[in-house]
């Protein structure tokens, strides 16, 4: 049966799947990764892929010594909100400045079935950048549908349906400073369970 | 009934469902487009095919759904490993129930209707027939 979200989010977590303090010595460790894999120049471009990697980008980008910029996208979702399902995958937000002869790293929270990535890596190939490379707090790789190169890794994670840390559930559980599993009742309507 | 997309037709409606979200992110797909023999009489006669659900040209992968009984899930593992076995240079992905629900999660869709026998637009028998036709 389904239940609703309860006022405090933490009740509504079965299981703390990463703690903060691992997400933050992992996202210390990124960011020395990062910084190694680049010499000087100009700034590395970080892509910051909304909404749910907005709080790793936020700890990631303080993790990387040395000069990064920032910058934000937001691509529709299929059956999200304001798209129609039978639709095709829109630009919500572009970004702000150009990447033209720069080296960029998108950053995802979470990369399972690779399509949105992959509709971003030919959009922002398309706008001539030095490098794409691709960070994300979160790996499902048993979920790939399309075969992408993912340069750095936080955590891969089981087929478990996780919130917290910019990972959301209708919008809510991004604000949790761990990644959690949702308790199950609270989605098994949305799968057909109840 | 069949539920269709555009104007292709599907057996069931996760495989409708399927085939929307890869038109969203622009990936191309073919449906049912190859029968690969999985065993043949004694006079050559091919003695069975399977036919993947999908093909995606781009990413080269051929795509199964399953998403009904688990009796017949067990089949398709069996038919995927003679697949493979006979097939080692083409890649092919079998997505079951949990993989259609983790993607209706994954979109914040309802999977009713899309996991389970319920989603079936072909009628039990023309099913089975199917099944059976590519059964290894």
């Amino acid at each position: 049966m389904s239940s609703a979200r309860s006022n405090n989010p933490h009740d509504d977590i079965d299981e703390v799947l990463i703690d903060e303090a691992a997400i933050q010595a992992r996202v210390k460790e990124l960011g020395a990764e990062i910084a190694s894999a680049y010499g000087g120049g100009e700034p590395l471009v970080l892509v910051s892929v909304l909404k749910g990697s907005l709080i790793f980008v936020a700890d990631l980008m303080r993790a990387i010594p040395g000069n990064v910029v920032i910058d934000l996208m937001e691509v529709s979702s299929y059956g999200g909100g304001n798209t129609e399902s039978s639709g095709t995958v829109r630009i919500l937000k572009d970004l702000s400045g150009t990447i033209e002869g720069r080296d960029v790293v998108i950053v995802e929270d979470i990369i399972d079935t690779g399509l949105t990535l992959n509709y971003l890596m030919g959009y922002l190939g398309g706008k001539s950048p030095r490098s794409i490379r691709i960070v994300t707090l979160l790996n499902k790789p048993a979920r790939r549908l399309v075969d992408l190169k993912v340069d750095w890794t936080g955590f891969e994670i089981p087929d478990k349906f996780v919130v917290g840390y910019g990972l959301d559930f209708g919008e809510t559980y991004r604000n949790l400073r761990y990644v959690g599993v949702l308790k199950r009742e609270l989605y098994a309507s949305l799968l057909g369970e109840s | 009934m069949e539920t269709a997309v555009g104007t292709r037709p599907f057996a069931h409606r996760s495989e409708a469902e399927f085939a929307q979200i890869l038109d969203f992110y622009g990936i191309r797909w073919e449906y049912e487009a190859t029968a690969f023999p999985l065993s043949h009489h004694r006079d050559g006669r091919v003695a069975s095919r399977f036919a993947p659900d999908f093909y995606l040209p781009e990413i080269n992968l051929w795509v199964e759904l399953t998403t009904i009984r688990q009796t017949l899930m067990r089949q398709k593992r069996r038919k995927l490993r003679r697949f493979t076995a006979l097939y080692p240079d083409l890649r092919i992905k079998l997505l079951g129930a949990n993989d259609i629900k983790a993607l209706m999660w994954k979109y914040q869709r309802s999977a009713r209707g899309v996991v389970g026998p319920s989603g079936s637009t072909t009628p039990p028998r023309r099913r089975e027939e199917r099944v059976g036709e590519v059964a290894a």
